[in-house]
């Protein structure tokens, strides 16, 4: 039963400051991931939970008690350093054993407890090993059975995986959702990593130089961004934003983007929902599955012209040149044959996302 | 990379290996002429061209360990007879083994000077590295105002040779009173090798991933427990190649000895050359005393040789 708040939590290296003002709560057993670009404050946000960094202003508080002025050793938490950082002179067993050796356990109690978090994680037969004979995976394993094993209150993870290769990293993640479900403790995960972040967490927090820029749920966060630095650092591949302009017709509403000779169609009601913004500067988002395209002509429908298509497998990224503009669409795989091909696109404005292009808000209208 | 090596490359092998074999036969030849000597029969230590070949002898050690006399008669047959076999290899050169009043053997001033060469050495060298390590660790891990400052004061010690402060020492030793005194020595040798001391070791802190300290920090230990149980076993390889230079270094170190030692806390190398200067020189006993003061070396170098091989090229690449 672990809650970890923060309040008012500000950080400066020098003249830098790396965390501003952030106030975040997090509720027992949720799985929470910071998201950002390297250098967005996430990693030293996790470290001040820690206790590996200071913190300048605001608190931390564990269970409702403030912990900034506590030592690392004294907040019961544990940690998983992408590094994974396996003490190289001890055995398997000896690095998980070694938080339990801080304690005033006996030799009996730490060897089950050693061997029950070794059963978990299926590394039984490892203990015996060095770090240095192990695989990265079972690195990650061993990592994760000495942060688990002196059930700390919480659990801080620093990009555990981002030292794997791409297809270990994919089933580490299953594992360590199976892990989360199964064993349930508050988790911290740092990644720059958006389908990491999309795939384990319950709650996204999304940081960008210092500043948090949205919490949500990972479909939250997908499907109705806060800004757009959010809109277009979550989802791959990345959300279409155009400069957009609004115009009055006879039956609806015309969206002009890139400067074409002719706008996407969209309903009336988006008028009203822009409420005054539509004479202002507008930002269109976009994402590639919102651009919907077909081979001949239909009511709404733009005609426009392919460029590059990118096939992805299961299935394709087209560009489309609308105006000055390029917009990209998923299709099924092999729908476009190749660039120079005639087709006609709308915008599917139940997808549509507005933004204000001055402060990068997101306008929330949603038709 | 060629799969094949060209014939110049094979051709530029050769002649490496020859400057290698040269090289080392250069540098081993002096070892191999102390230890030669030292087990020869003393007629043949002199003799020109030298003698390669002869039945060693451990006489030099006997003699090296012990005080003697000039005897002006050989020993009679029965004395001959009675006398232990390392005293009749020294009946057999015409001198005998120095008794006191009690019969007992009296030893040669070696044995106190080699024992005093060790304490000095040893002593010296945990306290520099100690130390050393200490002061690199927070070098290496704290924010320390004016490191940059401090770590070249620290270097410019060794700026200019020791020598050169020798008598402004000396002086000041006598003053309080730390000459011919082990401490004294020990205080220098350390002084000596500390800047060393902390710059190897600096080096080799550097290279110690952070995150490991900050693991254990986590996990539920102190700094200091961690420092011990961590970062120490870490720096095992750069610890014990400092340890190898800074004992080589007081082990050696000749001009202080010789200058603020005289009986008392006198180390084996200004001893060692003194007793050329009394009577005619026994080159055989010297060469044994020589010998035997580089086994210590020989050994904590040999017993160390894969930490040092591995601490010489520590920190040379970032991995």
């Amino acid at each position: 039963m672990t809650q970890i708040e923060l309040r008012g939590v500000q950080k400066f290296f020098g003249a830098v400051q790396v965390i501003k003002d952030l106030n975040l709560k997090i509720a027992d057993n949720e799985f929470i991931v910071l998201l950002g670009q390297s250098g967005c404050g996430k990693t030293t946000t996790l470290r001040a939970v820690a206790g590996l960094e200071t913190i300048d202003e605001g608190d931390i508080l564990i269970d409702g008690k403030p912990v900034q002025h506590l030592k690392a050793a004294d907040r019961d938490i544990a940690m998983v350093f992408q590094s994974f950082s396996l003490y190289p002179h001890m055995s398997v067993y000896e690095n998980i054993a070694f938080p339990l050796r801080a304690t005033r356990k006996s030799k009996a109690e730490i060897d089950q407890e050693v061997r029950s978090v070794a059963k978990t994680l299926q590394i039984t037969d490892l203990l015996a090993k060095k770090p240095s004979a192990l695989s990265g995976g079972d690195m990650q394993r061993v990592a994760i059975g000495r942060a688990l094993v002196r059930r700390p209150k919480a659990m801080l993870m620093d990009e555990p995986i981002g030292a794997l290769d791409a297809k270990l990293r994919e089933e580490m993640r299953a594992e360590i959702k199976r892990l989360h479900i199964k064993q349930g403790s508050t988790t911290i995960y740092v990644t720059h990593d958006q389908i990491e972040a999309m795939s384990l967490a319950d709650r996204i927090v999304i940081m960008h130089e210092g500043v948090l820029q949205q919490v949500g749920s990972p479909d939250e966060v997908y499907s109705r961004p806060a800004n757009l630095f959010v809109a277009q650092f979550v989802g791959s591949p990345v959300m279409n934003v155009a400069d957009a302009a609004v115009a009055e017709t006879a039956s609806s509403a015309s969206v002009t983007v890139g400067g074409a000779a002719s706008g996407f169609e969209f309903p009336r009601t988006l008028l009203s929902k822009l409420n005054g913004h539509a004479g202002g500067e507008l930002a269109l988002g976009i994402r590639p599955e919102g651009v919907l395209i077909r081979r001949d002509a239909a009511e709404g429908f733009m005609a426009v012209e392919t460029q590059i298509v990118e096939p992805l497998g299961s299935f394709d990224i087209v560009d489309l040149k609308v105006g000055s503009k390029m917009l990209r669409a998923r299709t099924k795989s092999g729908f476009v044959a190749g660039p120079g091909e005639k087709v006609f696109a709308r915008i599917d404005p139940t997808q549509a996302h507005f933004f204000d292009k001055a402060s990068g808000k997101s306008l929330d209208v949603r038709l | 990379m060629a799969a094949v090596r060209t014939s110049s490359e094979i051709g530029f092998n050769r002649i490496a290996i020859v400057a290698v074999l040269v090289v080392t036969i250069i540098f081993l030849a002096p070892i191999y002429w102390i230890a030669s000597t030292a087990f020869k029969p003393r007629n043949l230590a002199t003799t020109i061209p030298p003698t390669v070949v002869f039945q060693p002898e451990i006489s030099p050690f006997v003699k090296l360990f012990t005080k003697r006399s000039q005897m002006r008669s050989p020993p009679s047959p029965e004395e001959y007879a009675a006398a232990p076999w390392w005293e009749r290899v020294v009946f057999d050169g015409g001198e005998k083994i120095v008794r006191d009043g009690k019969d007992q053997v009296q030893w040669s001033g070696y044995p106190s000077r080699f024992l005093n060469s060790l304490i000095i050495a040893i002593t010296s060298t945990v306290l520099a590295v100690g130390m050393g390590t200490f002061t690199a660790y927070g070098f290496s891990r704290f924010k320390v105002k004016g490191e940059a400052d401090l770590l070249f004061f620290i270097l410019s010690t060794r700026m200019l040779p020791p020598v050169v402060v020798a008598i402004p020492m000396f002086l000041m030793y006598r003053a309080v009173g730390l000459n011919d005194s082990h401490i004294g020595l020990i205080i220098l040798y350390t002084a000596f090798n500390l800047s060393f001391s902390v710059w190897l070791m600096k080096g080799f802190m550097d290279e110690i991933p952070k995150e490991y300290e900050e693991a254990a920090l986590v996990d539920g230990y102190t700094r200091m427990e961690a420092f011990f149980k961590i970062v120490l076993p870490e720096a095992a390889t750069g610890i014990a190649a400092t340890a190898v230079f800074c004992f080589i270094t007081a082990w050696n170190e000749y001009a202080f000895a010789l200058i603020m030692t005289n009986r008392r806390a006198q180390t084996a190398p200004p001893f060692i050359p003194s007793q050329v200067g009394s009577g005619l020189p026994d080159w055989t006993v010297i060469a044994a005393g020589t010998f035997l003061f580089l086994l210590p070396v020989a050994i904590f170098t040999f017993l160390l040789r894969n930490h040092l091989l591995r601490g010489m090229s520590f920190g040379a690449i970032r991995k």
